[in-house]
């Protein structure tokens, strides 16, 4: 296996991670299966765009077209994104949260709430920006490493270190940080973070806006790679939620282990001849369905049982 | 002179009851090849007129009855285009009904369902038009794809539960509609079958006969999946799989009393898998054609939404849901993208305030208002004698309800009407002419019950010997003597028992 499938497959394992981690605490912690993670990330895409838009200009003025310039976009781009996302997960609690979370029946309502909120934002989008895709400024620019003979895209490392930095912050804040130790108790027992006084109501809302910016974060990284465009979200949701599905639905090791299988999975699929990019889909379900059935708590279920 | 004028009163003062003859048998016939009966008559006394009369405790066939008949008789004569909305929505109505056999009545919340009448529909379509079969075969076809499709599906669903499994199913439609797309032999018609025989003439396509005889089929089609639904639902494998649900917190349970509920879920997602592959195969001959967008994510969550809208698990809302979405999804095609977000917030709105659908909207209400009364009676109601609301509800007789109410009133008033002066007064003069108080003190006591009320006994032989008992209330059952004190003045003995009467009421 050369470095540049490698590269590849990390890539792809970045984004699924930061999608799939995020629907994973969601459901752990407040217990909602998001099915708008995949509109936060369209939505995420459009604020990035026409902030970068609106913004272009004042930047090319104030710092020229050099490097300072770059990453103060590479700021604004990722910023805006991240805020959007945050921004839904608000929208998302207030909707799908806060009315029916002790409400009989709750999860399935809260599927069905974040669903048609899906629905009403892909097709407001459509509505508002039309069908066509929109580019985003590529604040990694364009060019190539060359590293121990492959060459690997800056967007690619980019995306990589990226998702790496994002996931590593949110993961110490969940670990060291107050608020955090809430989340994680209400990840572990909610009934029991319930009774050591956590309430589900106000630790509810950081982790929708945590896994909203998550979901915001990742659509900035991938528009580095493709276009955004009003359905740019279904593919990340799909796979999102069967990678945190494999991943054990709640276990964040999980989720990001499942991730970078499935991302070395789609490389190596995609790069076989005979197979090659029209299979990929279909091998990761297959894949992702094989697992579930042998092991239905999925990977997670397996840490569960080595800790054990 | 004035008209006096009555009202009905009660809660269903225009209920129609039938009123049977009273010497009748009770004749109950039930359909050929099957052990239930399908209309729930009940016969029941009405306690006014003590007449026996016949009431239809579940009267949701004639709603379902007048509403298939009005559907049948306006659509002939609708305008080409709502001919064919009519049509769709048969179709979507029937694979909700289905669906909600697999929902509701097996209890797996499969979201699969399109990718069932998909692959029918594509392998039905891809027999007729690449291997050459008549169209009437499809029909064959179509439902065993769904069934091996259907048994596919069905085995992960004993090892993964509920959302978990939703989300898998997702999956698999996701990879059917990429499945297609693929295939090579489709590539030039971006993965469409096109030219598909059908029931319709190929001269009658899109015209009004063909739109009447395809109205016809998908009128047929929903007739035949709510039967489905009717059949599994009454029969043996409905039943087993109430009882399951019943105990879902316990499932063991169920399997204890020896009902093998996975096995009743498999057979039900079977059985209507295969219905949805007969769905899937005339779907593929309405349009001549089918295509991938079948499979897609938008088309899946359009349906369900309807059953969503409806209420998730009942037949009528799978139908109610399918006709408001598909009134705003085909009728108002001329809004745009706002209509589906329309539909989406109608969605949402549904979700947040109903528990289950529109349709379950009148039971919420029910429970609401029986809730608020329930409150109400419990603030109204203080303790001490009257009937508190849990017991209340178990009392048959109100009257009796309401005298206890007086009753306790009349004593507290009572109560305060008790002084030293009173009883001093008493015991001058049992027999005298009273005050106003007194009198009426002493009137209550003479109204209070037959059981354990005092009475003097003259002691044998005549003579000056007074002792108080008190009488069991009970025919044939001798009175208890209350003490031993003997009175040798009769106005002493009616003055004691109107201490104890006086202690009793105080005490009460």
């Amino acid at each position: 296996m050369d470095l540049g499938l490698v590269v590849y497959a990390l890539n792809l394992a970045s984004i699924y991670a930061l999608m799939a981690v995020g629907i994973s605490i969601l459901w752990s912690s407040v217990g909602i299966i998001n099915m708008a993670h995949g509109a936060t990330f369209a939505i995420a895409g459009y604020a990035a765009w026409m902030t970068t838009g609106a913004l272009q200009p004042v930047i090319a003025g104030a710092f020229g077209s050099g490097g300072m310039a770059n990453v103060v976009m590479a700021m604004a781009l990722c910023g805006s994104a991240v805020v959007a996302g945050a921004l839904c997960g608000v929208v998302i609690y207030l909707l799908a949260f806060l009315p029916i979370h002790d409400k009989p029946n709750f999860p399935v309502r809260a599927l069905i709430i974040t669903l048609g909120l899906n629905i009403a934002a892909v097709q407001g989008l459509l509505w508002i920006f039309g069908p066509r895709s929109q580019g985003l400024p590529k604040i990694f620019g364009f060019g190539r490493w060359e590293v121990l003979g492959t060459r690997i895209r800056y967007d690619q490392a980019g995306t990589i270190i990226g998702a790496v930095i994002v996931m590593g912050l949110t993961l110490a804040w969940l670990r060291y940080s107050r608020r955090g130790l809430e989340i994680r108790a209400m990840m572990q027992n909610s009934e029991g973070a319930a009774y050591s006084g956590i309430s589900r109501q106000i630790t509810a809302l950081p982790v929708l806006m945590l896994t909203g910016a998550l979901a915001g974060m990742a659509a900035a990284l991938l528009s580095q790679t493709i276009f955004v465009s009003p359905t740019a979200g279904v593919i990340p949701l799909v796979k999102g939620l069967t990678i945190a599905l494999l991943g054990g639905l709640g276990s964040v090791a999980g989720a990001v282990i499942g991730a970078i299988l499935v991302g070395f999975l789609e490389a190596i699929v995609g790069a076989i001849p005979f197979l090659g990019q029209r299979y990929v889909l279909f091998a990761t379900f297959m894949f992702i369905i094989a697992v579930l059935i042998v092991r239905p708590r999925g990977i997670g279920g397996l840490l569960d049982d080595t800790r054990e | 002179m004035t008209v006096k004028s009555y009202y009905k009163v009660g809660r269903r003062p225009w209920e129609w009851r039938l009123k049977p003859d009273g010497r009748s048998e009770r004749r109950r016939t039930r359909p050929p090849g099957t052990r239930r009966h399908w209309l729930k008559w009940r016969d029941v006394h009405n306690p006014k007129s003590l007449r026996r009369e016949r009431v239809l405790v579940d009267k949701m066939p004639l709603w379902w009855t007048l509403g298939l008949v009005s559907v049948a008789l306006v659509t002939p004569f609708l305008p080409n285009s709502l001919i064919s909305v009519v049509s769709i929505f048969c179709i979507y109505a029937s694979i909700n009904v289905l669906w909600t056999l697999i929902v509701g009545t097996a209890g797996i919340f499969s979201l699969a369902t399109l990718a069932v009448v998909g692959a029918a529909g594509y392998v039905a379509a891809a027999a007729n038009v690449y291997l050459g079969v008549p169209w009437p075969f499809m029909l064959l076809i179509g439902p065993a794809t769904g069934f091996v499709f259907g048994a596919i599906l069905a085995a992960p669903s004993t090892r993964l539960d509920g959302l978990y499994y939703a989300l898998l199913t997702i999956g698999v439609a996701e990879i059917c509609r990429v499945f297609v797309l693929q295939l090579r032999a489709l590539t030039p018609t971006s993965g469409a079958i096109t030219q598909v025989d059908s029931f319709i003439p190929e001269a009658w396509f899109l015209q009004r006969p063909g739109l009447l005889l395809g109205f016809a089929g998908a009128f047929l089609l929903l007739l035949g999946a709510l039967l489905l639904w009717r059949l599994v639902n009454s029969e043996r494998l409905g039943m087993l799989l109430r009882v399951a649900r019943s105990s879902r917190e316990d499932e063991a349970f169920a399997e204890a009393i020896g009902i093998d509920f996975r096995r009743a879920r498999l057979t039900v997602f079977v059985i209507s898998s295969a219905a949805l592959g007969v769905v899937g195969a005339f779907y593929a001959m309405y349009y001549r054609s089918i295509s991938p967008q079948i499979f897609s994510l938008d088309q899946l969550l359009l349906l369900f939404a309807m059953m969503v809208i409806g209420g998730l698990g009942r037949a009528e809302g799978a139908v109610v849901g399918a006709a408001i979405v598909t009134i705003i999804d085909k009728g108002l095609v001329t809004l745009g993208p706002p209509r589906i977000i329309l539909i989406a917030a109608i969605m949402i709105g549904v979700t947040i305030f109903a528990r289950e659908g529109l349709t379950g909207a009148r039971a919420q209400f029910r429970d609401y208002r029986k809730r608020k009364s329930g409150e109400r009676r419990a603030s109204r109601t203080e303790k001490g004698g009257e009937a508190m609301p849990e017991e209340a509800t178990e009392v048959h007789d109100k009257q009796e309800l309401y005298y206890r109410r007086f009753n306790k009133r009349l004593r507290e008033r009572l109560k305060t009407l008790i002084t030293p002066e009173l009883i001093e007064e008493h015991r001058r003069d049992p027999l005298g002419h009273h005050s106003d108080d007194l009198a009426r003190v002493l009137n209550f006591f003479r109204r209070g019950e037959m059981a354990d009320k005092y009475v003097i006994h003259r002691m044998q032989p005549a003579e000056e010997r007074f002792r108080v008992m008190a009488v069991s209330g009970v025919r044939g059952m001798p009175p208890r003597v209350v003490d031993d004190r003997e009175y040798t003045d009769i106005k002493e003995a009616y003055h004691a028992v109107f201490l104890l009467r006086v202690n009793d009421l105080l005490e009460s």
